[in-house]
């Protein structure tokens, strides 16, 4: 193995690189709001003036401002990406790009980059701990974010490898997450970010009444479905609801005196403490979103960290959500035929994004939706969602403050709960429940100008985001 | 009989608009203390246009009205009480203000006790027929007599067992004082548990989250719904009073309190 070349400052990136051929440049977004890569390295490309520019972020947080600089430079022909928000989605929903806008999946990017559908000219990947070899791993250093899954297919099949490193390491890593065999250069620099923006607000389990009610029930019919059982896998993204669910299926499990076989996709403390009182036996880690669970990917060698191909991508053959039992999933609307929309809010705004959300809901055995009926006097049920993230027929179970509804298409759950005590209702009723506090909304103008596709994980087109 | 009285904020729409879904027995909303001075009006329009709009016939709703020492007291009846609720919570209740306020309506009154002299002469209010529950307000009590909230509750016990056999004496119910930690579920049960051993039939509560603990403390348990389906059963082929269950005397009352027992349970669901 040869030492790569380094490059010292990101100013000296184009004496390296031809960064006016290669168009197709990508990021991950494991720092989320304290990476300050993304901006350091667009800077360069608007003081290049360099045109005609495809971004492939695996996400963009509001942070990520130079994007929006570059948006108005007319630099970006086209956005690829799993989530977006923030200026650079408000600015998306309100000007066209040249080319488009694709939402993906976390699952669906890595198998098009994998199997070469997507092409990435030049993969610029923050790292916190780098060998002279190009080899890498997130969950060390002075800026560790964890895991480096959403790097990795792109590390692989990028032509050109740039990893952007504040701790550049004199001795071999053994068991990196980034394979320095793929690896073309290493820039270094006096920092990549903030360790501290990785935790966003959503990490906290809720103490909201409304919320714990919601958690509550959720665990009832978790129980009722007879899901709860020793072995049993589940994926709780890091919403407050969801980590309350978590918790309140902490509490069984202990009482009952039964372990869990994983856990996956984003993890907090409440996961690792789960981990650590044996009450789960691996966490398969695509992201840390917060400082616990960084500290014990270091430590816990059952705390794993997984790339995006191994977590969510169908043509894996190691994908881990194949196995997923449970898994808990927000909603901003969700519709009659259960389809949901966590990509724009109600008027067309993008907002979000898949991430995981459709790739778990389509392996997991059982998907639930966690949503208070009425958000901010608007209510979580419409005939039609704005913008399908998830299609209807990968969404099992609805739960609200006010009942739970089951996808007609799931009648063998129907047939499960049908002689328990929980509140079950159709999508319908409701709907009609939260009419009556809020009245119907009027329908809202549709816009017709196409600016981008939802593309589902099987590569298929399954909506369309317009201009506002 | 209610096991939770739930306090909503009356100037929050949110609130008011989940009122039924926490489980909450009964359900006080406030006109008093959570509204602030200048919102007085605001709240008042807002209580009654959404139960003009909404009924229910559970929970059980009441307002706790403004004292009779304020000017919002009258406003707060005449524009009220023509509406279905269950009735009010009168802060600050003494002897006079709960009569003055049951020539005003025909509706159910819970006196809130919460001054020094308001606990002295606690019996003289809980006579009145017109009285079907009083609260306790511990915060109030215990700011004024310049002592200590301590964990143990240790401040209250006299009155809590003052109430609870004044109430006992006649036959009226007695809701405890709120726990004040929205977090602390644990040392709620504590507290649950410390004011029922007293005598307390019913708590109130300051945060949803508290209700599920404060019914669960609050309902027959498993073994006493059982004991009392043993007791009735026994007392239908003994029909000449009093006889023997494991060792011990069962008698009228005590056959009483096992039905009282097994129409709890019932209405709880708990059967």
């Amino acid at each position: 193995m040869t030492k790569k070349p380094i490059i010292f400052s990101y100013k000296q990136l184009p004496e390296e690189i031809d960064i006016h051929d290669f168009k197709n440049i990508s990021f991950h977004h494991h720092l989320r709001n304290g990476d300050t890569v993304l901006n350091n390295v667009l800077q360069i490309y608007e003081n290049e003036h360099v045109k005609k520019l495809n971004l492939f972020p695996s996400a963009i947080f509001p942070a990520y401002t130079k994007i929006l600089d570059l948006l108005k430079n007319n630099q970006i022909n086209g956005i690829t990406t799993n989530y977006m928000n923030g200026p650079v989605a408000d600015y998306l929903s309100h000007q066209p790009l040249p080319g488009k806008i694709t939402m993906q999946t976390h699952g669906g990017r890595a198998r098009r980059i994998l199997n070469n559908q997507t092409t990435l000219d030049i993969a610029y990947i923050a790292s916190p701990y780098v060998d002279p070899y190009g080899n890498a791993i997130g969950y060390k250093g002075k800026s560790v974010f964890g895991s480096m899954g959403y790097a990795i297919a792109d590390a692989q099949k990028a032509k050109i490898v740039v990893l952007i490193t504040d701790k550049l390491i004199d001795t071999k890593l053994e068991d990196p997450e980034i394979d320095g065999s793929y690896v073309d250069y290493i820039l270094q620099v006096d920092s990549i970010g903030d360790t501290q923006g990785i935790v966003s607000g959503t990490t906290q389990i809720t103490t909201n009444p409304i919320g714990v009610k919601i958690a509550k029930q959720t665990t009832s019919l978790i129980k009722e479905l007879g899901l709860l059982k020793n072995g049993f896998s589940f994926q709780s993204g890091a919403g407050g609801i969801s980590l309350r669910v978590t918790e309140n299926l902490k509490e069984e499990m202990v009482h009952l005196g039964i372990t869990a076989s994983f856990f996956s996709g984003g993890i907090t403390q409440y996961h690792v403490d789960m981990l650590e009182a044996g009450l789960v036996d691996k966490l398969y880690d695509v992201q840390c979103f917060d400082l616990a669970a960084i500290n014990s990917l270091r430590k816990n060698t059952n705390h794993m960290p997984i790339s995006a191909s191994v977590y969510a991508n169908p043509e894996d053959p190691n994908q881990v959500i194949k196995d997923l039992d449970i898994v808990i999933l927000g909603a901003t609307e969700i519709d009659y035929d259960f389809n949901v929309n966590v990509t724009t809010d109600s008027h067309g705004k993008i907002i979000g994004g898949s991430g995981g959300h459709s790739d778990t809901a389509s392996e997991s055995k059982v998907s639930i939706i966690v949503s208070p009926l009425i958000r901010s006097r608007i209510p979580l049920i419409k005939e039609r969602v704005t913008t399908i993230t998830t299609l209807g027929k990968h969404i099992d179970c609805l739960v609200t403050e006010r009942g739970i509804a089951i996808n007609p298409k799931r009648q063998d759950l129907i047939d499960k709960l049908s002689k328990t005590n929980l509140p079950l209702k159709t999508i319908k009723q409701l709907q009609e429940e939260a009419f009556k506090y809020t009245k119907q909304p009027k329908k809202l103008k549709k816009y017709d100008t196409m600016i981008g596709d939802i593309q589902d994980r099987t590569n298929k087109i399954i909506d369309h985001l317009y201009k506002k | 009989m209610s096991r939770s009285f739930l306090f909503l904020p009356g100037n929050n729409p949110g609130s008011l608009q989940n009122l039924d879904i926490f489980n909450a027995d009964s359900i006080i909303i406030d006109l008093e203390d959570s509204v602030t001075f200048d919102t007085k009006d605001e709240a008042r329009d807002l209580v009654y246009h959404f139960l003009s709009k909404f009924m229910f016939k559970t929970p059980s709703i009441y307002l706790r009205i403004n004292d009779i020492s304020t000017p919002f007291f009258n406003d707060d009846i005449d524009v009220l009480d023509s509406l279905e609720f269950k009735g009010y919570v009168l802060p600050k209740a003494t002897k006079e203000s709960v009569i003055s306020l049951s020539k005003k309506t025909d509706k159910s009154i819970i006196a809130l006790l919460e001054t020094p002299m308001s606990l002295v002469k606690s019996e003289a209010i809980i006579s009145l027929k017109q009285v079907d529950a009083v609260l306790l307000g511990a915060e109030d009590l215990t700011t004024a007599m310049k002592i200590e909230s301590t964990v143990s509750r240790q401040e209250i016990t006299y009155v809590r067992s003052k109430l609870a056999l004044e109430c006992a004496a006649h036959e009226t119910l007695f809701i405890d004082t709120p726990y004040t930690d929205k977090d602390d579920l644990a040392q709620l049960k504590n507290d649950c548990l410390q004011a029922k051993i007293l005598g307390a039939n019913a708590k109130s509560i300051i945060h949803p989250n508290h209700v599920d603990v404060v019914n669960t403390v609050f309902s027959p348990t498993t073994h006493q719904i059982a004991n009392a389906k043993r007791i009735l059963k026994k007392a239908e082929t003994h029909q000449k009073g009093a006889f023997n269950l494991d060792g011990k005397m069962i008698d009228k009352p005590i056959i009483n309190r096992a039905k009282n027992l097994i129409a709890q349970a019932k209405k709880y669901q708990l059967l």
